[in-house]
């Protein structure tokens, strides 16, 4: 692994960034190697953006990831993900992005459009090396929560090849920070959901 | 955090904790402030199992005396606030560090937040070691954070002077791997007080002293372990930092592996080990500082550099290297050197310019069913009725949002300054001023800052409104306990806000209903429009801590829109101008609608409907 590996969560607030960052830092510890988790969010407690920086190394990095240096984006939400992406994505980021929208309460009041998701993906696209667009609302239809999204979205993460984590350490921090069946099950479905 | 393992991911806020444990406090005062919270937070937890006495106090002035009060005695004590709680506490500061803090030790920390992310300024702290000539540590990793807070107190506790330990937003929010030790399981008794714990009739000599003390703390700092050099021959430039941004500063320095940059770290940053730098210095031609907020040790360094036989070039926020405002990063550093070494950093794209139109805001709102929402509502509406003509001084809590809702609240400054900015301009209608005004502040803003301001209001007869918004919790940090909240632990006494306001004898009191928007806006109407001091107690409710208190709690008030009566597009004030998360606008459709999984049924949104279209549901 060339280091630092380091892998960006962008959401909203109340999708369970944080959650994110402690998973995948656990199963960074569970390896062996040192995780630096650093989080962003405004004065909001709901409805703010949530950028999460997860740094993956033999050392500790900044908990802030440099301009175009993510190696992963975990987009939780399609615009947060853009947002993020412009910033920290460069031609080696792979974005995995979930399709569901979170609206903000600007285009809820009827006052703002939310962008086509097409253009974001073609915007992605322009960024980074590689971007999937995860059709995620059936799944947590199925599923019966959006809660475990997040779940869903790091079993995604798991299956890219050149992942310094094992898969095996995400699916057992999942099982011991959040001890939730439908989270694994969002886990293993997640695994699924590159091919 | 009982038994952690021995490599544990923590937030620098945890570490800390772990610290001041590990050295055996007894004490902890805090009042809660973003981004320290978490810090008093964590020995709340711990606080049964380990015999310690931890409190939110009041304010941070009186956690302080508090702790103090601990140290004294030899019980060792912690004291956490936010930056902004350090000014409260100021006062008191500058004349315990010449008294002393006794043999307990007393450690101070102060969690700055460079940005403001959650905080009206991005004060630098740090000057307040300077100004109190007292010893400051700065942590700048996760490990750190716990190690230092142990070796403030060893300082504190030898020299008898409260310490200082500066953190910012990205070191205690942020997490790493900490190796842990033993928690201190000595027993804790007080000793008796020593003597003259007072500064007069001759503060200069304890003054003097306190110089003395410092003096030998340099002498110790010279040596510490806390403070790292990483040094290359031939450097042809040194970064010196501080804090996180020592993490920053690796980052970057390993960037250009081959261009011989040397580092150094300080952990002790207040008195400086001046030999130490001093010797860097004559072997270096440039230097560049990288610290978070102000130019704190650039100017402290630049100083020294007087005494040099040859100084070297500086580099900082001084000349503009560094930007002197915002939050410290990798790519500020990057940026630095890159200037510095006179090369070109392969640009990214801007790539945001193009595609800026997808880029919507995310805008920062109240909760569904929040009532400071129906407050400013309510306020908004009495505006318009009175021609414009009403000026809201606010205060700092959630309900400081109001600056967003349609500009509700006009001022917003200290804890406890809106009741002192409305007592002012209550006093200026000789003068011309022919608004009316409105004071807002949350409960426990009510207790930390606001008594002061009121009873000179009421005092000096100012004409104005009170409101005090009452939701029984503090919410804006996570629901903690203050005095007047309503569920209190045994050992607690509960304040009422209401005999307190009673006792200040108020022209007009009333107590409102928060949930109630009709009725508010016709009591805030009536009372506004009454002369001299009024005071609004308004029952207010936070569903978040609602909802944590009673888990799947929802209102009895389901809504339902009535399409028939609905103006539609025409009107479209209940999405667009009242925006309540769950009350949004389908334009498929083009008719309002209520999110069923995010509405928590308070009904609220049925009286801001001019079409009687909203209405209550089954």
């Amino acid at each position: 692994m060339r280091e630092p590996y380091s892998i960006l969560v962008a959401g909203v607030g109340g999708q369970g960034n944080l959650v994110c960052g402690r998973i995948i830092s656990e199963a960074t510890m569970k390896q062996g190697l040192r995780p630096i988790v650093g989080d962003t969010f405004g004065a909001s407690r709901r409805g703010g953006s949530v950028v999460t920086h997860i740094r993956i190394g033999t050392r500790d990095w900044g908990p802030l990831i440099p301009r175009g240096k993510a190696n992963i984006i975990l987009g939780l939400e399609p615009v947060e993900a853009l947002r993020t992406a412009l910033r920290f994505a460069g031609k080696d980021t792979i974005a995995i992005v979930s399709m569901m929208p979170v609206p903000p309460s600007n285009v809820t009041s009827g006052n703002v459009r939310y962008p086509d998701l097409a253009d974001i993906k073609k915007a992605l696209e322009s960024i980074c090396q590689q971007v999937y667009m995860l059709d995620t609302e059936p799944v947590m239809k199925k599923l019966g929560s959006t809660r475990v999204l997040n779940s869903y979205m790091i079993g995604a993460f798991s299956a890219l090849d050149d992942m310094p984590l094992d898969s095996k350490y995400l699916r057992q921090a999942i099982l011991d920070l959040l001890e939730s069946e439908m989270d694994l099950t969002a886990f293993n479905e997640g695994t699924q959901s590159l091919l | 955090m009982n038994k952690p393992k021995r490599n544990t991911i923590m937030s620098g806020n945890e570490a800390i904790a772990r610290g001041a444990l590990e050295a055996g406090i007894g004490f902890c005062a805090s009042y809660p402030g973003t981004p320290s919270t978490e810090i008093a937070m964590n020995l709340f937890e711990v606080a049964v199992d380990q015999g310690i006495h931890v409190e939110w106090s009041t304010n941070e002035k009186v956690a302080m005396e508090v702790t103090a009060a601990a140290s004294w005695a030899g019980v060792p004590a912690l004291c956490s606030m936010k930056s902004l709680g350090l000014n409260v506490a100021s006062d008191f500061l500058l004349n315990l560090n010449l008294s002393g803090s006794g043999k307990g030790g007393l450690v101070i920390v102060v969690c700055d937040d460079p940005k403001g992310h959650s905080s009206s300024n991005e004060q630098d702290s740090r000057f307040y070691a300077k100004a109190a000539k007292i010893p400051l540590l700065e942590p700048s990793n996760h490990q750190d954070a716990k190690d230092i807070t142990k070796e403030a107190f060893r300082i504190s506790r030898k020299y008898e002077v409260p310490v200082l330990v500066r953190s910012t937003t990205r070191l205690s929010h942020s997490r790493g791997l900490v190796q842990v030790g033993n928690v201190s399981s000595r027993t804790r008794k007080t000793i008796g007080l020593h003597e003259k714990l007072y500064n007069i009739p001759s503060p200069h000599i304890r003054h003097r002293e306190l110089l003395e003390k410092m003096e030998r703390v340099a002498e110790e700092y010279e040596e510490s372990g806390f403070n790292q050099v990483k040094s290359t021959e031939r450097a042809k430039l040194l970064v010196i930092s501080s804090g996180i941004s020592s993490l920053y500063s690796q980052e970057a320095i390993q960037a250009f592996e081959s261009e011989n940059i040397s580092h150094m770290n300080l952990g002790t940053t207040n008195p400086l080990p001046r030999k130490r730098i001093k010797q860097l210095l004559e072997e270096s031609e440039r230097v560049l500082f990288v610290e978070e907020n102000d130019p704190f040790l650039e100017e402290a360094i630049r100083s020294l550099s007087v005494e040099l036989k040859k100084a070297p070039e500086f580099f900082g926020k001084m000349t503009g290297h560094i930007p002197s405002y915002g939050e410290m990063n990798t790519d500020v550093v990057l940026d630095a050197l890159l200037k510095l070494l006179g090369k070109d950093r392969k640009r990214i794209e801007e790539q945001a310019r193009n595609f800026e139109d997808l880029l919507i805001e995310r805008p920062l709102t109240f909760c569904a069913g929040c009532t400071h929402r129906n407050f400013y509502w309510s306020i908004r509406t009495v505006k318009k009725r009175l021609g414009g003509k009403l000026i809201v001084s606010g205060d700092i809590g959630c309900y400081s949002l109001g600056v967003f809702y349609d500009e509700a609240m006009d001022t917003m400054h200290a804890m406890g300054s809106g009741i002192g900015i409305g007592s002012g301009l209550g006093k200026l209608q000789r003068f011309g001023f022919d608004s009316k005004v409105v004071s807002v502040a949350g409960d426990s803003t009510f207790f930390h800052a606001c008594m002061p301001g009121l009873i000179n209001a009421r005092h000096k007869n100012a004409d104005l409104t009170f409101a005090i918004l009452d939701n029984a919790t503090t919410a804006m940090t996570g629901y903690q306990v203050h005095p007047g909240s309503k569920i209190q632990d045994e050992n607690l006494q509960r304040v009422q806000i209401e005999k307190l306001v009673r006792a200040i004898d108020p022209d007009f009191f009333a107590i409102g209903d928060a949930t109630d928007i009709k009725s508010m806006i016709s009591l805030l109407y009536s009372t506004v429009q009454k002369n001299g001091l009024k005071v609004l107690l308004l029952n207010s409710v936070c569903r978040l801590e609602e909802v944590k208190r009673k888990p799947g709690f929802i209102g009895a008030i389901p809504v339902i829109i009535d399409q028939g009566l609905c103006r539609r597009e025409k009107c479209m004030i209940c999405a667009a101008d009242f925006g309540c998360p769950a009350l949004v606008w389908d334009s498929n459709t083009n008719y309002p609608v209520v999110l069923a999984h995010v509405c928590v049924q308070c009904g609220a949104c049925i009286a801001v409907c001019p079409h009687n279209a909203i209405l209550e549901g089954e």
